[in-house]
């Protein structure tokens, strides 16, 4: 196999800090409440707006600062933002369980400094080189996301990746 | 450039001869872990894949500990669901009452040192105490270990920690954790792995240790790993786990921070109301009444803190108006402390014991359910507001010790006050 690239595209939308992704973001004091019913409310506590946001826009580039899904471990906030039409995450820093699940269910992430994005530029991204682009300019580089990473994202997350490669023999 | 424990053992089950922190991996598994609170989304996925071989089933356990006993029928259900699956998939099972999977996973010989291990439960780092990397995730990670026996791991940077000098009688690995908490703050050590070294360590016996292991969890940390010894092989062969490969760092790695604490000066510490971090010296504690007594839990449920416990309340009463719940980590810590008369001890003095579990921890049994306005005292790793059921009470937390002499005197109380400081020494 090639080396895998991975180029995501949209506009920003914005939250701060030390999000937590089990509570804006899951039904775990929702009980009962499904994922579409979740994806309606996310993150609504931190910025009012942002679900219909990202709705209207059609979907876009979250960006956040320091610690996003911090002290969380619940998987259903990643599956909440598939269905918000979340194509990528910019953060200065994820929680820890939160980079694994991102990863192993599709969703690319990507670790710089964010405080110069504003909301509503267009932001490109190319994984494979480590390059984040907002209207047109190179504004960061990050390391570029290992191989092994950019094959289970693009394979839309681990256990489809391993369907494909059991072994994990994919080089 | 040398490595790290964490570096040589993601190297080893890698394939490689080193790896540096920031790369990933993908790692051979030794033991793997599941507890009934991410068991239903597991099964579903692998029961998604129709006839997959799983391969590691025999190397993974399904542990039946945080709804246990089940509160509700949906819980019970999730229950009945991972038992029919350990039959069919011949993964290890421990059902309700055998206790918190990380006590019946070096109880029942599942790990050694140098290991890797996972599971689905943050305090899967208790493992460290047997020089094993033990780190949790979630439930596609371990589907994916069930399938293919292998994870990707990003290699952590190492802190390395070390105690020096000796805790005092009646200071435990506790307070020194939730001193770490108070000098780095909850989630500090996000992404990085803990080597915790020194003679306060070296004095430990394995219950501390894994206590000391155990609370990394709130540091944020992907790993905390301890050198091992005597103390380390003895405990392992009694328990029947495989030949240890010890594994040390060596002496040129490379740490992201070294760290010198002495150990010697540290008095008992709580963690006050709602903040994992809000950390004070219990001297520093002016006349706070308690009403709620709570020892157990993964980071305090083990034989040693029952001791403690029983040491405190010998002979007396818990103060009026207090109640006190005491659920040991396993089955096997439950059988010990029937056998050394603590039990009778301390349900004497008016404790009530619980089957082994996690459930008063997490406020999902509800054993414990505080008042509005009521204070619980809990050597759990947890405090948020809340977790025991009602935002309207606090949670405090501290070790067995400080704990029981809160029981006994109604007050958040220092230990070593109790008996005159006849406390006897950690080892």
């Amino acid at each position: 196999m090639s080396r895998s690239s991975l180029l995501i595209t949209g506009s920003a939308l914005l939250l701060g800090d030390d999000v937590n992704t089990d509570i804006n973001c899951s039904n775990k004091y929702l009980p009962g409440k499904d994922v579409d019913y979740v994806a309606a409310h996310a993150f609504e506590q931190l910025n009012p707006s942002i679900a219909s946001d990202f709705a209207s826009a059609g979907g876009g580039i979250l960006v956040a600062g320091a610690h996003f899904g911090i002290n969380s471990s619940r998987e259903q906030a990643v599956h909440v933002m598939r269905v918000m039409n979340v194509r990528a995450i910019v953060a200065k820093s994820f929680g820890r369980q939160f980079f694994r699940n991102a990863i192993n269910n599709g969703m690319p992430v990507f670790e710089c400094d964010t405080s110069l994005i504003q909301k509503g530029q267009s932001l490109d991204i190319d994984f494979a080189a480590g390059t984040l682009n907002v209207d047109g300019k190179l504004l960061k580089t990050s390391e570029p996301l290992p191989h092994e990473i950019l094959a289970i994202l693009s394979l839309g997350g681990l256990i489809p990746f391993l369907q494909k490669y059991p072994d994990w023999n994919f080089a | 450039m040398g490595s790290t424990i964490s570096e040589k053992i993601l190297a080893r089950h890698a394939g490689k001869s080193s790896v540096k922190a920031g790369e990933v991996v993908v790692a051979e598994i030794d033991f793997a872990m599941v507890t009934d609170t991410r068991a239903a989304n597991t099964i579903k996925m692998i029961g998604k894949l129709g006839d997959t071989q799983l391969k590691f089933a025999k190397n993974t356990a399904l542990v039946l500990d945080h709804y246990s006993p089940p509160p509700t029928l949906e819980a019970a259900e999730i229950h009945t669901a991972m038992r029919s699956f350990a039959i069919e998939r011949e993964t290890k099972l421990y059902d309700i009452g055998d206790g918190i999977c990380h006590q019946v996973l070096p109880e029942g010989g599942h790990l050694t040192c140098g290991d890797l291990v996972v599971g689905t439960d943050t305090h899967s780092v208790t493992y460290g105490a047997f020089n094993a990397l033990g780190t949790g995730i979630e439930g596609t990670d371990v589907s994916a270990v069930m399938m293919s026996s292998k994870l990707w791991f990003r290699v952590p940077e190492t802190v390395r920690i070390e105690l020096q000098g000796q805790l005092q009688p009646g200071v435990w690995a506790k307070d020194i954790t939730l001193s770490m908490l108070g000098r780095f703050g909850a989630e500090g050590l996000n992404y990085h792995a803990i080597e915790y070294v020194g003679s306060a360590v070296s004095a430990m016996d394995i219950d501390d240790r894994m206590t000391l292991c155990n609370h990394a969890a709130e540091l944020g940390a992907k790993a905390a790993i301890l050198e091992p010894d005597e103390k380390t092989y003895a405990w392992l062969r009694a328990h029947g786990a495989r030949a240890p490969l010890p594994t040390f760092a060596d002496a040129d790695a490379h740490y992201a921070q070294r760290i010198v604490i002495d150990a010697s000066s540290l008095a008992p510490q709580v963690a006050r109301k709602h903040e994992v971090d809000d950390i004070v010296s219990v001297t520093d504690i002016d006349r706070q009444r308690i009403q709620f007594a709570l020892i157990g839990t993964c980071t305090n449920g083990r034989l040693d803190d029952i001791r403690q416990a029983a040491e405190v309340l010998r002979g007396r009463k818990l103060a009026p108006g207090v109640r006190m719940i005491v659920t040991p980590a396993s089955r096997q810590i439950y059988l010990a402390a029937l056998r050394e008369g603590l039990i009778e001890i301390l349900t004497t003095a008016g404790a009530s014991f619980e089957a082994a579990g996690c459930g008063t921890c997490v406020g999902i049994t509800n054993h414990l359910v505080p008042g509005d306005g009521d204070t619980v005292i809990s050597t759990a790793n947890r405090n948020f507001k809340g977790r025991l059921n009602n935002k309207n009470a606090d949670i405090w937390l501290g070790s067995a010790a400080t704990v029981a002499a809160s029981a006994l005197t109604g007050f958040i109380t220092d230990p070593r006050t109790v008996d005159g400081g006849t406390w006897r020494s950690a080892a």
